[in-house]
């Protein structure tokens, strides 16, 4: 086995990961950093985040209301220490993102335009048309090549972390393009490696969106925090589950149901006013209007579809002019793939899987439990996302938690002792597990298979809506898949591209990653944010103001601990949306 | 109703056990969103687990997926088979190696992308208290086409100067340096020369054109190029007349 | 076992014939020839005109011949589309900006057009023939 030697890693080159590796270069140019990600930067999944990023920057808004609105949004379940620090930062890092070259749309006199999202008092999205996400990441990545302590190893899986005492030494990952499996010695390890919403058979996340770092983490011991809050976006498109931004609606779209009527009004989010009201209607947070689409649709209120019930996105009276300058990408989607011009057409949409708020648990230096391990990004939970997520959080989150992940390691690094030869063991038994599964005979489980009943089995137990019955059935489900995945076939026996391999690996990540969302959705009942019960619809404060901590058990089901939520300035209330927001 | 079938021609190699590629055919679905991407997800799914390829997003905007599609460079998540007839050949990117099946050897393209200086570089830096700069929208304007390249490589496969002379700089890369030259906050155009308006730079490109009508992102790279030929034979012609820099 | 990038080698004569729009951007290039064979004839009646009538009459015969006729015929079409394709692609070399906008492509390819015109006009009348 190659063995590769370097101060940092840092698992995945997408945002978070560029962000945390640029930050360490800033801070020590003689510490090493090693990017490795199973993809080419520029492929990651932050390429698809469209809409924009919130900081305050306008002198009507202010630091306050950004904090309040995240609280709000996050169902009171975001730690209020690192929301306020995330607020504080966020502005100074879009800043720097302009100084890197990101092309920010822009207001007549030049400065950066903002544009409303949902949940928000006062619009403050900065964007790039409506591939912002795309234009942070090519940013980011050619920022990165400025830096001659940065270097890459592209098209490498990472497989394990190895961990020695409580601290972490490296990790192992396996060359895609020769299936040769690689030591990578590192003082301290950035995962920033993203989400996991592959898990969901309907999603807007790219293939590549495994939950691989996250399982990583998890097995080496690190809890996984809030994994029963899952984000679904209201507007994807049917069948692709390709992702409309929120900024559709930022812009002014309307969400019909198939009465042609502007539905939210019924679900406390009205009045409907022609013009986008803040924090009203179809700027509802997002965890509100996927529910309410599961309502009108119970109440045969939505249109049926060879791709299931839809409702209708209505940006006919926003113009042509407007929606090719801001929202081009959409326009082009909608177009090729539901055969519907937005500036004609009634664009059909419905709730899809889009985003983790939970993931490997952190402080609010990025570390986590293990010493030398942090982890910034989607696949990390600070938190400042509790039980929702707002729209335009995400993209800031990656940057301010990336960079500080970045500087912290970059301190831990100088107080590192070289690691202990256990490591050695544990990378040759890594590799072993890998080789093990690369001679998997031809026949017996097909990984496709199991993704399906994987992928149908979350969508079914832990949708919009939840009781203890459907996710016991999604649990049952994970059980048995973890124990068809010892009699796993291997089709392609080459050492070249093995992609046969590559989503085996995934497929054993996503597993693990679902088990512990369906099993703290199972502890969790009470109703907060993302999680619906239906068996226990209320918020219960007294019970589960907690942060879910599942443990990694490899024998059963995950061990569910809580944690305490950090409450500072704003104490726990009704989330009030529509004409009586305040 | 009996489904409509196609037949996928897919190029195959497999480097332990092929000398050189071969087409295998396999039968698949084709239901009226479905793009050529997912039909080759569905035979890696229900057929051949053994095909490799590259993809991510299936919405324009990763870059992975980029194939030649019935001799067009394409996204395969963009090829709708219903712009297709019976028979679809699907074959990996042309001018570069082939790694196995539809994957090809990309470090190449990435040396030249990182070799133009694809980065800002600000006339002085600027500190974070100063707050951003200011960019009108005509500014904006003015390069934000060049910033839309997904790095595809699709305009790599289209151009015959690339495979004839493999040490042209290419489409995409040039493009890129001349995005950040058009930016309003950048001065890094000098220092971009030495590589863009060097012979393996914009003087390999004879001006084919293929770049840009392949380009999924209508970014014009051909477009991009001619103009840095035309602002590089302007600097060179200045510089004899009197007081004409550095010559 | 391991790695083997198999290489494909672009043929280095034949390459266009591989796709229409190569051998459209051939006919292109090709038809800079037409252009300089036309200057050619035209030196050559140049010359024929400084040595005498005679020789200018000859010159004359021939390019007004039933094969000169021909010959113009060929080299006025390439020249058409040597410049109908240059034109087209003027927009992409030479952007345009006015405040936010640019100029519109067709309106680029357009000034071009009247130009060409208003030119030959001119050269037709300096011929006597308009």
């Amino acid at each position: 086995m190659d063995t590769v030697t370097t101060d940092i890693a840092v698992v995945g080159a997408g945002g978070a990961g560029l962000r945390a590796a640029i930050a360490a270069a800033e801070a020590d140019p003689a510490v090493s950093v090693l990017l490795v990600s199973k993809v080419y930067p520029m492929r990651s999944h932050t390429c698809a985040a469209e809409g924009g990023a919130a900081a305050v920057a306008k002198s009507d808004d202010s630091l306050e209301y950004h904090f309040n609105d995240t609280v709000t949004g996050a169902d009171w379940l975001a730690d209020q220490d690192a929301v306020e620090l995330f607020v504080n930062e966020i502005p100074r890092e879009l800043t720097l993102l302009e100084h890197w070259g990101c092309p920010w749309s822009r207001e007549d006199a030049g400065e950066v335009a903002v544009r409303p999202f949902g949940g928000m008092k006062i619009k403050r999205t900065w964007y790039a048309a409506d591939k912002t996400g795309f234009h942070m990441l090519h940013t980011l990545f050619q920022t990165s090549l400025k830096y001659p302590s940065i270097k890459r190893l592209d098209e490498h899986f990472c497989v394990d972390l190895l961990v020695d005492d409580g601290r972490c030494h490296g990790l192992t990952a396996m060359e895609v393009r020769t299936g040769r499996m690689k030591m990578i010695k590192a003082k301290a390890v950035i995962i920033a490696s993203g989400g996991a919403g592959r898990i969901f058979a309907f999603t807007t996340n790219g293939a590549i969106k495994t939950g691989d770092g996250m399982a990583m983490a998890y097995r080496a011991g690190v809890p996984l925090k809030d994994m029963e809050f899952v984000q679904y976006h209201p507007t994807g498109l049917p069948g692709s589950g390709i992702l409309l931004t929120e900024g559709c609606r930022g812009e002014g779209g309307y969400l019909l149901n198939k009465d042609n009527y502007r539905y939210l009004q019924d679900y406390n989010l009205g009045p409907a006013e022609d013009k986008p009201r803040l924090k009203a209607m179809e700027l509802g947070p997002r965890d509100r209007l996927s529910q309410a689409f599961y309502h009108e649709s119970q109440k045969g209120r939505t249109v049926e579809t060879k791709w299931g019930d839809v409702v209708y996105l209505d940006m006919r009276h926003l113009g042509e002019k407007l929606i090719d300058e801001r929202l081009p990408l959409v326009r082009d989607l909608a177009r090729s793939y539901v055969n519907a011009d937005p500036v004609t057409d009634l664009v059909p949409v419905r709730p899809v899987v889009h985003y983790m708020m939970g993931g490997i648990h952190t402080d609010i230096n990025a570390a986590t439990t293990i010493d030398g391990l942090y982890a910034a990004g989607e696949c990390a939970c600070v938190t400042i996302n509790g039980a929702n997520r707002l729209g335009s959080n995400s993209l800031g989150e990656l940057l301010v938690f990336g960079a500080r992940a970045g500087r912290f390691a970059v301190e831990h690094v100088k107080s590192v002792k070289a690691p202990g030869d256990i490591i050695e063991k544990q990378a040759a038994d890594s590799e072993g597990r890998v080789k093990a599964l690369f001679r998997r005979p031809k026949s017996g489980e097909r990984v496709a298979a199991m993704r399906n009943a994987l992928t149908l089995s979350m969508e079914d137990g832990c949708g919009i809506y939840r009781t203890e019955e459907t996710i016991r059935s999604t649990c049952n489900t994970i059980t048995d898949l973890r124990a068809r995945f010892q009699d796993l076939a291997l089709e392609d026996h080459s050492n070249v591209f093995n992609t046969d391999l590559y989503q085996a690996l995934e497929l054993g990540c996503m597993i693990e990653v679902a088990h512990t969302v369906a099993q703290s959705a199972l502890e969790r009942k009470e109703s907060r944010g993302a999680h619906q019960r239906l068996d226990y619809e209320a918020r219960d404060d007294a019970t589960y103001l907690k942060h879910s901590m599942a443990y990694y058990n490899p024998n059963g089901d995950p061990r569910i601990d809580y944690a305490d939520v950090v409450i500072t300035k704003s104490q726990p209330a009704a989330r009030v949306y529509g004409g009586s927001a305040a | 109703m009996t489904e409509r079938k196609i037949e996928l021609e897919v190029l195959r190699y497999r480097p332990e056990q092929d000398a050189e590629p071969w087409f295998q055919t396999y039968t698949v679905p084709c239901p009226e969103e479905w793009v050529v991407l997912d039909a080759l997800n569905y035979v890696k799914d229900e057929i051949d687990r053994t095909l490799s390829y590259r993809w991510s997003c299936h919405m324009f905007v990763c870059g992975s997926c980029g194939m030649v599609i019935d001799g067009e460079p394409k996204l395969a998540c963009k090829a709708f088979l219903r712009d297709y007839g019976d028979k679809i050949r699907v074959e990996p990117l042309a001018n570069f190696p082939i790694e196995r099946d539809l994957v090809i050897v990309m470090d190449d393209f990435m040396e030249k992308l990182e070799s133009v200086k694809p980065y800002l570089i600000p006339k002085e830096e600027k500190s974070l208290d100063e707050g951003s700069y200011l960019q009108t929208p005509a500014q904006l304007k003015a390069y934000k086409q060049y910033s839309m390249c997904i790095n595809c490589m699709l305009c790599y496969s289209a151009c015959p100067q690339y495979g004839l002379a493999p040490e042209f700089i290419g489409p995409a890369a040039l493009a890129l340096a001349h995005r950040y030259n058009m930016d309003s906050r950048d001065v890094g155009r000098k220092a971009r020369e030495d590589t863009v308006a060097s012979h393996e730079g914009i003087w390999e490109c004879s001006f084919v054109g293929a770049c840009s009508e392949v380009c999924p992102k209508s970014v014009d790279p051909a477009g991009a190029i001619q103009q840095v030929k035309f602002s590089s034979a302007i600097d060179y012609f200045t510089s004899w007349l009197p007081g004409g820099g550095s010559r | 076992m391991s790695r083997k990038p198999y290489q494909r080698e672009l043929p280095k004569t034949t390459w266009f014939l591989r796709h229409a729009r190569y051998k459209k951007y051939m006919l292109h290039e090709i038809s800079a020839i037409a252009v300089a064979v036309y200057l050619l004839i035209l030196i050559v009646g140049l010359f024929r005109l400084a040595q005498g009538p005679d020789a200018w009459a000859g010159w004359l015969a021939f390019v007004t011949s039933p094969l000169g006729l021909v010959i113009h015929l060929i080299v006025f079409g390439l020249s058409l589309v040597h410049t109908t394709a240059w034109f087209k692609a003027v927009p992409q070399a030479m952007r345009i900006q006015r405040g936010e906008q640019f100029v519109p492509g067709p309106t680029i390819v357009g000034a071009h057009y009247v130009v060409w015109a208003a030119v030959s006009v001119f050269v037709l009348i300096l011929a006597g023939v308009a």
